[in-house]
């Protein structure tokens, strides 16, 4: 008998005074006793509300509408909450993506376990020290961590913490929805490393939730595929990888790729060994948010035509910078530490590392938003670092920037043509109708057409990459030398990243625009640029051609990253 | 998760050829906000209660039975048909009283709450988007504000302006409470100043004051509305409070001067408590009204703000 049995499960959303959206519609799948099963989709797929309907914790105005959750042989769907809690021990667990924060702030870590021991009753009073110990051992964390509020705990302890925590249930089945996605890369790394581990020797049935495929069939042994709120392929790791059949996980498929192969190809980039050059056809990339990237327009030559300013290089001299130690009796922070590089006009530089390795602080420094504690930047002529109010002003006219978050990035109150319209008129002499062409023109070059109604939308009206289409076009507005690109896809789908990456690309080499690319993913940065610099604690650790540095890395941090980035074909590691 | 549903999306259609469009109308605006509120119960009672005391307000010389200062009935004379609220010891009609002493606390509640309220908006932003010197400065005067308590700091700057009329209370009235809302405004400013679109704008070329009252301001709406509602009821607390104590002028018919000459003629020792509990009511219900209100407050642009949509 399977341990867990879903029959036609949908979902409901029902807000007030909103139409009802089924997020997930009459679902049936088995989980086998010890399987580790992956379930993969995009945001939007339901698979979170689906992890959450088969733990019972969907919370209004999700409801199960209809459909049978069979655990262990008994039906949990319309259990009763008490029963529910009491079924929670020795039954299911769920480990969320922010169970970081999942933790009370005020309560030591072993609070936190004798408060479940407490509720369920299942460990013996004299027993709980011990097992508590056990239990953070597992999750390879040493005893001292008990005495540790989640505060003094880094973002991957914390993570480790509440699988711990999780696990104290003795769970049959255990919920991992997107256990790494906000952690760091290496970390992300290590840590699900420990859940396979885990999950082999505990023999718990285990699903993954996850956005990321590769990261998935690194693991599992099963994967179930989903898209719109259906399971659209289900079957081994192994079928997935090598002979997937539903166009949506071909699709998905198609995104990975070794940074380290000799050819990169990423669908609408171009192969990009280590010379430079672009698609000719990208008519595939931007399908999925709705909108067509333009290929060489027009109206992009006529933008780009009316500056004919020198283009001039970028050049950081031996940067520090150095912040004040945050508590007293600790260190003062090197952010970054002695860089120095030149990024000639027309290059694209990719800044890559993981967080807290002094990329963004770079980005800062270059943007005169923060000023170095030692050193120099240069635009050009321009000194950055002595720049004053007015100075920096007229330096937004040459070095703009595209912000990581396209939901933050963009004021929700205001249209669209608000939002674009402002560079416009700050940084040029057009107004009123003139203006408002050449906002339309922006639109039309990041690919948002029909140009008259995107302008008018709001921002929770436009998808997560059309936001970002947005965010580039305001970066674009005053015909920049520089674009400096903070993690510009991190926070989109997989599918719509190519989109968006070659979109950059594409108008960076129409406009003959230099970019400093930051980002932790070599992959993205193999494809979109020319050099590239591995930062490591603020320093450079590795420079060169891009395809050089990742086919043959030097320094074991580079290899590290290189092996952090996941990788579908890896597949038969886990099993 | 987090399915909040979005608010309602303003037209899509037609936009006009030129000029960038700005917001929606402002009386647009205010009917979905006046809607967002009426949605919540507690709110609903809230505005039906106010509405009767701006209605009281308004009608007053059309619902009063005698005027306010006619004196030419008999003294502390008990409720009847005639008088039902009975009469003060002058020899006024109390109930008549009670309605038009409406218009004072509503005048000076609504008043003074703006001023308050402007003086907050001005201040919280500026101070909660300013760094360095400047920042300090505000803090230390709106520390000032804080501690100092603001009902003898009233008394004080009312006995000072001499003859003091209704715009004088409601100045005064402005300037002791502006501190606080002042304070919550700028914690707000400065959790929003660090988003990525407040950065945006500044690298749009945005001015800082362009930022501060075009990107930030209209994220915070909710909380400016609540902490008018709060600085009204205050207001009209304090304009009570100050009647009640003689301060400004005794001769202007309010429910906090209706207090002052019903304690000064031992209403309550000859029996006659309806003089204390008619307007005493009225200032509670009124305040509670305002409160109530504001419970529908948090609805306002609460929404937008989680605009960031769960994975």
């Amino acid at each position: 008998m399977s341990l867990l049995e879903v029959t036609d499960l949908s979902v409901v959303y029902e807000p007030k005074g909103a139409e009802p959206t089924y997020a997930v519609k009459d679902v049936s799948f088995a989980l086998e006793r010890g399987e580790f099963v992956g379930l993969v989709g995009e945001s939007g797929s339901g698979k979170s509300t689906l992890g959450f309907a088969v733990t019972r914790l969907s919370k209004p105005p999700a409801r199960i509408s209809h459909g049978r959750i069979v655990v262990g042989g008994r039906d949990i769907a319309g259990l009763a909450d008490e029963e529910l809690r009491r079924q929670r021990q020795g039954g299911f667990a769920m480990v969320l993506q922010s169970g970081m924060n999942a933790l009370n702030p005020v309560r030591t870590v072993r609070h936190h376990f004798f408060d479940i021991f407490a509720a369920h009753g299942h460990v013996d009073r004299r027993r709980r020290e011990a097992r508590a110990r056990e239990l953070v051992a597992k999750v390879e964390l040493p005893d001292l961590v008990l005495d540790r509020y989640p505060g003094e705990l880094s973002g991957g302890m914390r993570q480790r913490v509440s699988i711990a925590l999780a696990l104290s249930l003795e769970p049959q089945l255990m919920v991992f929805d997107e256990p790494t996605t906000a952690l760091d890369v290496l970390v992300q790394h290590a840590v699900m490393r420990t859940i396979r581990d885990l999950q082999r020797e505990e023999g718990f049935t285990a699903l993954l939730i996850s956005h990321d495929l590769g990261v998935v069939l690194e693991s599992t042994s099963r994967v179930m595929v989903m898209h719109d709120g259906a399971i659209v392929e289900d079957g081994t790791s192994q079928q997935i990888l090598h002979a997937p059949e539903h166009p949506y996980t071909q699709m998905l498929l198609s995104h990975y790729a070794d940074p380290r192969a000799e050819v990169v190809e990423l669908p609408g980039l171009a192969v990009r060994g280590g010379t430079i050059s672009t698609a000719s056809t990208r008519s595939d990339d931007a399908g999925q948010d709705g909108a067509v990237a333009p290929a060489a327009r027009p109206s992009a030559v006529r933008a780009g035509a009316h500056r004919s300013a020198a283009r001039e290089p970028v050049v950081v001299d031996h940067v520090s910078k150095v912040y004040p130690a945050p508590r007293r009796g600790q260190a003062r922070v090197v952010a970054v530490d002695d860089v120095s590089f030149r990024l000639e006009p027309g290059q694209s530089m990719a800044l890559v590392g993981q967080s807290g390795s002094g990329k963004s602080t770079i980005a800062k420094l270059v943007t005169g938003v923060e000023r170095p504690t030692s050193g120099t930047v240069h635009v050009g002529d321009v000194r950055v670092d002595t720049l004053r109010r007015r100075g920096l002003r007229d330096l937004r006219r040459q070095v703009q920037m595209v912000f990581q978050d396209p939901y933050s990035a963009l004021n929700p109150l205001h249209s669209v043509e608000y939002t674009l319209t402002r560079p416009v008129v700050n940084f040029s002499d057009l107004r009123g109708r003139d203006a408002r062409r050449r906002v339309l023109d922006l639109l039309d070059l990041v690919g948002l057409s029909p140009v008259e109604q995107f302008a008018a939308k709001l921002p929770h009206q436009l998808s997560g990459g059309q936001r970002q289409r947005v965010v580039i076009a305001r970066a674009l507005a005053c015909d920049p030398q520089v674009l400096i690109a903070d993690e510009p896809v991190s926070m989109l789908d997989v599918s719509l990243r190519a989109g968006v990456l070659a979109l950059l690309e594409d108008l960076r080499v129409q406009l003959g625009m230099s970019m400093l690319y930051i980002t932790h993913d070599l992959l993205s940065a193999r494809v979109v640029t020319d050099r590239i610099m591995v930062l490591h604690d603020g320093r450079v650790v590795e420079a060169g051609e891009t395809a050089q540095v990742l086919r043959f890395p030097a320094d074991p941090y580079t290899v590290a990253l290189l092996d952090a980035v996941p990788q579908p074909g890896r597949a038969g590691d886990a099993a | 998760m987090n399915p909040t549903p979005a608010p309602a999306p303003a037209s899509t259609a037609a936009v006009p050829d030129h000029a960038p469009s700005g917001p929606a109308p402002l009386w647009r605006t205010a009917v979905r906000g006046l809607a967002t509120i009426w949605a919540v119960p507690k709110a609903r009672l809230g505005l039906v209660i106010l509405a009767v005391f701006l209605l009281t307000a308004l009608f007053a010389p059309l619902l009063a039975p005698y005027g306010a200062t006619d004196n030419s009935f008999g003294r502390n004379e008990a409720a009847s048909a005639a008088h039902w609220l009975g009469t003060t010891a002058a020899g006024e009609d109390v109930l008549s009283q009670v309605i038009f002493g409406s218009r004072i606390s509503v005048v000076v509640g609504f008043v003074a709450g703006a001023l308050a309220t402007a003086v907050a908006v001005l201040v919280g932003l500026s101070w909660g988007y300013a760094r360095g010197f400047l920042a300090d400065v505000a803090n230390f005067v709106v520390n000032l504000f804080l501690v100092i308590p603001s009902l003898p700091l009233m008394i004080v700057i009312a006995t000072y302006l001499q003859n003091s009329g209704l715009a004088m209370i409601s100045i005064v009235i402005a300037i002791t409470g502006w501190a606080w809302g002042a304070r919550v405004l700028r914690s707000q400013t400065q959790s929003l100043r660090s988003r990525d679109f407040v950065t945006a704008a500044q690298f749009s070329g945005e001015g800082s004051w362009r930022i501060v009252f075009r990107e930030i301001l209209p994220n915070m709406t909710s909380l400016i509305t609540g902490s008018y509602f709060g600085a009204a009821t205050a207001a009209i607390l304090a304009e009570s409070g100050l009647s009640f104590l003689g301060i400004g002028d005794t001769s202007v018919v309010s429910w906090g001067s209706m207090l002052f000459w019903a304690q000064n003629s031992n209403a309550l020792l000859t029996g006659q408590w309806l003089l204390l509990l008619a307007p005493g009511l009225c200032i509670a219900l009124l305040a509670t009204s305002l409160t109530l209100i504001n419970f529908g407050v948090d609805g306002l642009s609460n929404p937008r703000l989680r605009e960031g949509k769960g994975r």
